[in-house]
């Protein structure tokens, strides 16, 4: 093991038992659940003698009312053709997820600031290792997260007798592929900018530009704001998560296998980009503030 | 161990550091001083890898240094100006020691931070967490960190700013005990009353550039021609001045109440004909004592620019 | 005036005044082109006002435009688009130029058509006949239409003759035998009347042969045209240019099913997606229609019906086409061995007397539905809270599976273990508090 990795894997050690013992990803992580809970729970609600009939429940129908409007009704139904799962899953997961890139960027921005990365650098150990042992610290809690959403899912779909298929698992597959890109974005964030709050507003905005250019061009809108997202998008597209994300699901909708494969590697190849492209900004910019 | 070449360091148009040549030798304590913006940090972070030089070379234990020659890293140890406390609060000393310990990959690590936190003092507060840690407290925690791997040199950047009387005294006490233990150490620092107290050599920096590098006997000697005895008397009569001043050995003479303090060429001794000069006028000396020429006043007899060029021949071995 | 009769007064002169306020739908004069385009199913008319993007057709299948001048205008209570050819309806004279994405050009010009949809083993058998073709099926079947008119209105006069004949008789009978006379013979020649059989309609169409029109019949391979109107003197008909999307399914030859719960029978819903859980409350049985689908652009295929309808262009949605005829499904559930099911016609009873609702019977044409259709064909799915889990799939009418039939029903649950997710959900907290408390003593005993 190279010295780097070696240093990477001890810093993310300390990193992984720092979150655990701090409050944060538990408060997150509950939230998550309960947001599930209601989710799975006023579904069961939803469903009458013919089928799931958003209508029933104020929840699923304020839910039902704003996706059908933004997406259609192909897509709502798509949503929940296999039950309420696959979407209170990516709700359960959607505050961790959120917590955890939020607080690594802010975070990663302190430390640097306050000399604490330039102390472990001292050491057999460089910034390029700090940043690893970020990014190996949010993927191992991401894991983590997903694996206890996964498994609280299973619980409440034995309870409710609800399908826990393949678009469950699709889901948390997709999810933890897309959190890949999006926690090398928020290295790159923390990279680029000179303090911790300048990090979280730069990588919140890339989210959100992302996240704009996929609705603009995904939703039901009108042609001229479809056609300015598809224009931008088509310029953008090729470091979007949500567009590789986007084209696995479409590949799946399609019983394409190997077109999800290939959307799900290029996530992967995405995120080797941008963090090499973070790894090249620290070697320039170094470890001081 | 440490070595510099023509080290550059340019931030734009601005150059921060302009062809130094150090030389930091084994076992020895180097102080490195200059007045703020003069170019130590950035000298330093240089030795340390953290920025790159914009030409010239960095030699540790006579190999040149890169980033990537992580094995050269290990053999040194690094106390910075300051501990960054905010961070990592739920730490305690011994987890903060353990970290490192694991970093560094050191042998048998729990007995290394007992004997440590034994040494420096720190034992009882073990598991106390750092953020309740003072001022001096920290510094030798950070101390500790530093010889956790057994480095070969230690590089300290004003460890004792803030410190109290005895955190001075105790960091003090551990440079020398680390050096006597055949460490070689480098100290940054502005405290020039300590740096002349322990170092062994001092170099100057100012402006980026290099003044000079020596042993403090060596740079008084070369700045400075002449010295002064001060003669305590009980009582100075009047006229004595002019008439002590016309004794051969004696280039000046001035009196503070009862405190003759005469200026003597720097070679030779010159107390015995003073005092046999006091007898005969009936004085008695209570007390002769030479002042010594303090780091300090080298210190800005050299920052000053139309005394920076007369060193420029000097020792930078 | 008292105040509650002033109040009536200004109510009243409200309703009469506010109706004159509401502003009537702005007209405006469009040069507009009307569809009638096939979707799969159907024909259905659409229009492409000027305004909007482009038409968009389905590949491979005729369909048919024609070019004219009218009002259009917009209706807000149903929210779309229509015109107004009652008032103005100018058909458009000329050549219909395609061009397709690599510049060439294929000019159509207006022929006269008729389409039908002839009885077979599958609802669908449409078929287009163009020229003369189409006047011959046309005259054909005004010919059949005829005759089967004029059979009728011969039933109806034999219908009423039989009838003033029975009324007749029924008078005589009454006075004779109020006269204490022997009516025998005349009970013999009343019941010996026969009402006549009624002349049975033209039985070969499920849509018989449209009136002949003559239109556009534009069938084209997949892409994106251009199209444009060249007036019989050579000039380009201003306005006329248009885009034109012709689009294909993706998949074909998918099963949804129409889902009828015994409860609420007269609304039926779709399951149109493959591999899709029916999730219910188990309070009562199903009845299940399989049918084929097939996989359209949502976009597309909502203008396709509509011009001005919306869609997600980047969704794919599941289109009813047709009913699986003879279909049969096979059941398996809880582990239990596996059961098939046949479609069977069902009759809706009202329940008699001051019971309110209905059950839902096998249809007896013989017994207590003589003389009466069917309410439903389908496949009934029993079904109880108990039941848990029901996996099924459709057969053919020749028992063979039909691929992307497979479904389950499950039947939701709210037990009162539901209490326990709520908890559950709270766990990561109760592992922060371990958490807590431990380092705390940690620190407490150094």
């Amino acid at each position: 093991m190279s010295d780097r990795t070696r240093a990477a894997r001890i810093i993310a050690k300390k990193q992984v038992f720092e979150a655990l013992i701090g409050p944060g990803f538990y408060v997150a992580l509950a939230v998550g659940l309960l947001l599930g809970y209601f989710l799975v729970s006023a579904f069961a609600r939803s469903v009458d003698s013919s089928g799931f009939n958003p209508r029933l429940h104020p929840l699923y129908d304020a839910i039902g009312r704003a996706l059908e409007g933004a997406f259609g009704t192909a897509f709502v139904d798509g949503l929940f053709a296999e039950g309420p799962l696959p979407f209170a899953f990516a709700v359960s997961y959607l505050p961790v997820f959120l917590y955890l890139a939020v607080s690594s960027v802010f975070k990663f921005g302190l430390e640097r600031n306050a000399g604490a990365v330039e102390l472990v650098v001292y050491g057999p150990a460089d910034g390029t290792s700090y940043l690893i042992a970020c990014y190996l610290k949010d993927l191992f809690l991401s894991l983590l997260a997903l694996v206890v959403i996964l498994g609280f899912t299973l619980a409440a779909a034995g309870i409710f007798n609800d399908f826990a298929g393949p678009a469950l698992f699709l889901t948390a597959v997709v999810a933890f592929f897309l959190s890949l890109a999006l926690l090398a974005y928020g290295m790159f964030a923390s990279m680029v900018t000179a303090n911790a709050a300048s990090s979280l507003a730069l990588f919140l905005g890339i989210v959100l530009f992302f996240l704009i250019v996929l609705f603009g061009s995904f939703a039901i809108v009108g042609e001229y704001v479809r056609s300015l997202s598809t224009v931008v998008g088509n310029v953008v597209q090729w470091i979007s998560p949500f567009y590789y994300g986007n084209l696995s699901l479409q590949a799946n909708a399609a019983g394409d296998p190997l077109g999800l494969l290939a959307g799900l590697a290029l996530l992967v190849c995405l995120s080797g980009a941008i963090l090499a492209a973070s790894h090249f900004i620290m070697q320039a910019r170094g470890v001081r503030p | 161990m440490i070595q510099t070449r023509a080290l550059v360091k340019r931030y734009g148009t601005f150059t921060a550091v302009d062809g130094i040549d150090l030389h930091v030798r084994a076992g020895e304590i180097y102080g490195f001083l200059g007045p703020n913006g003069a170019g130590k940090t950035s000298t330093i972070m240089m030795l340390l890898g953290i920025t790159r030089p914009t030409s010239g070379d960095v030699l540790l234990f006579g190999e040149r240094y890169t980033s990537r020659r992580v094995h050269l890293r290990r053999r040194i140890g690094v106390v910075p100006e300051k501990h960054p406390r905010g961070v990592w609060p739920w730490m305690t000393a011994e987890d903060y020691l353990r970290f490192f310990a694991e970093l560094f990959d050191v042998p048998r690590p729990q007995e290394r931070i007992e004997a440590l936190l034994k040494k420096v003092d720190l034992h009882t507060v073990r598991n106390t967490r750092i953020r309740e840690f003072s001022r001096g407290m920290l510094q030798k925690l950070s101390f500790t960190r530093a010889i956790l791997h057994d480095p070969d040199v230690l590089l300290l950047d004003e460890p004792i700013s803030g410190l109290d009387p005895l955190g001075i005294q105790q960091v003090r006490d551990l440079i020398v005990s680390e050096n006597r233990e055949g460490r070689s150490i480098v100290i940054s620092s502005h405290q020039l009353s300590e740096m002349e107290r322990i170092c062994h050599r001092v170099a100057i920096i100012s402006r980026g550039r290099l003044l000079t590098e020596d042993t403090m006997e060596h740079l008084v000697a070369r700045l400075f021609h002449e010295r002064e005895i001060q003669v305590e008397v009980e009582q100075v009569p009047p006229g004595l001045a002019p008439l002590l001043e016309k004794l051969p050995s004696v280039l000046g003479c001035a009196v503070h109440e009862n405190t003759l303090v005469i200026t003597v060429p720097r070679q030779g001794d010159y107390r015995k004909p003073i005092s046999e000069f006091l007898i005969s006028r009936g004085l008695v000396p209570l007390r002769i004592q030479e002042r010594m020429v303090s780091l300090e006043e080298a210190f800005v007899t050299i920052t000053q620019e139309n005394i920076g060029s007369l060193v420029n021949g000097g020792d930078r071995r | 005036m008292s105040a509650v009769r002033r109040a009536a007064s200004v109510i009243l002169f409200l309703e009469v005044l506010l109706p004159a306020c509401a502003q009537a739908p702005v007209r405006m004069e469009n040069l507009v082109y009307s569809a009638l385009a096939f979707n799969g199913r159907t024909f259905s008319p659409t229009f492409a006002r000027e305004a909007s993007d482009a038409i968009y057709l389905i590949a491979g299948v005729d369909s048919f435009l024609t070019v004219r001048k009218t009002f259009v205008y917009f209706w807000p209570i149903t929210g779309e688009w229509k015109t107004d050819t009652d008032t103005l309806d100018v058909p458009l004279e000329g050549t219909l130029e395609v061009t397709d994405g690599k510049g060439r050009t294929l000019p159509i010009v207006s022929t006269r058509y008729t389409y039908y949809n002839e009885k077979g083993e599958y609802e669908l058998n449409w078929k287009v006949a163009q020229g003369a073709e189409a006047d011959r099926i046309w005259a054909r079947w005004s010919e059949r239409l005829d005759a089967y008119q004029a059979a009728a209105r011969d039933y109806r006069d034999k219908a009423a003759r039989v009838g003033q004949e029975r009324s007749s008789l029924l008078a005589r009978i009454e006075v004779l035998r109020g006269q204490g006379k022997d009516v025998a013979a005349l009970v013999d020649r009343l019941s010996g009347l026969r009402d006549p059989e009624p002349p049975r309609p033209p039985q070969d169409y499920v849509v018989p042969p449209a009136e002949i029109q003559e239109a556009f019949i534009l069938n084209l391979p997949r892409g994106s045209y251009s199209l444009r109107l060249r007036n019989p003197d050579g000039s380009i008909m201003e306005g006329s240019h248009k885009t034109l999307v012709v689009h294909e399914k993706r998949r074909s030859s998918g099963i949804g099913y129409e889902v009828i719960p015994g409860d609420k029978w007269t609304r039926p819903v779709q399951s149109p997606t493959p591999s899709s859980v029916l999730y219910v409350d188990g309070s009562s049985d199903l009845y299940l229609r399989p049918y084929l689908e097939d996989e359209y652009n949502d976009l597309f295929y909502a203008k396709t019906i509509r011009n001005d309808d919306r869609g997600n262009p980047n969704l794919m949605t599941w289109e009813r086409i047709q009913q699986v005829p003879g279909a049969s499904i096979q059941l398996s559930a809880n582990g239990a061995a596996v059961e098939v099911i046949r479609e069977q016609p069902w009759f809706v009873e009202q329940l008699q007397g001051a019971t309110l609702g209905y059950k839902i019977v096998p249809y007896d044409p013989q017994g207590g539905q003589k003389d009466q259709e069917p309410s439903l064909i389908a496949v009934r799915i029993p079904l109880d809270a108990r039941s848990s889990v029901v996996r099924l799939s459709a057969l053919d009418s020749a028992g063979r599976p039909l691929a992307g039939s497979e479904r389950q029903i499950r039947v939701v649950s709210r037990p009162p273990a539901e209490a326990v997710l709520p908890l559950l959900a709270l766990m990561p907290v109760v592992v922060l508090l371990t958490v807590i408390i431990f380092r705390s003593s940690k620190y407490k005993r150094s």
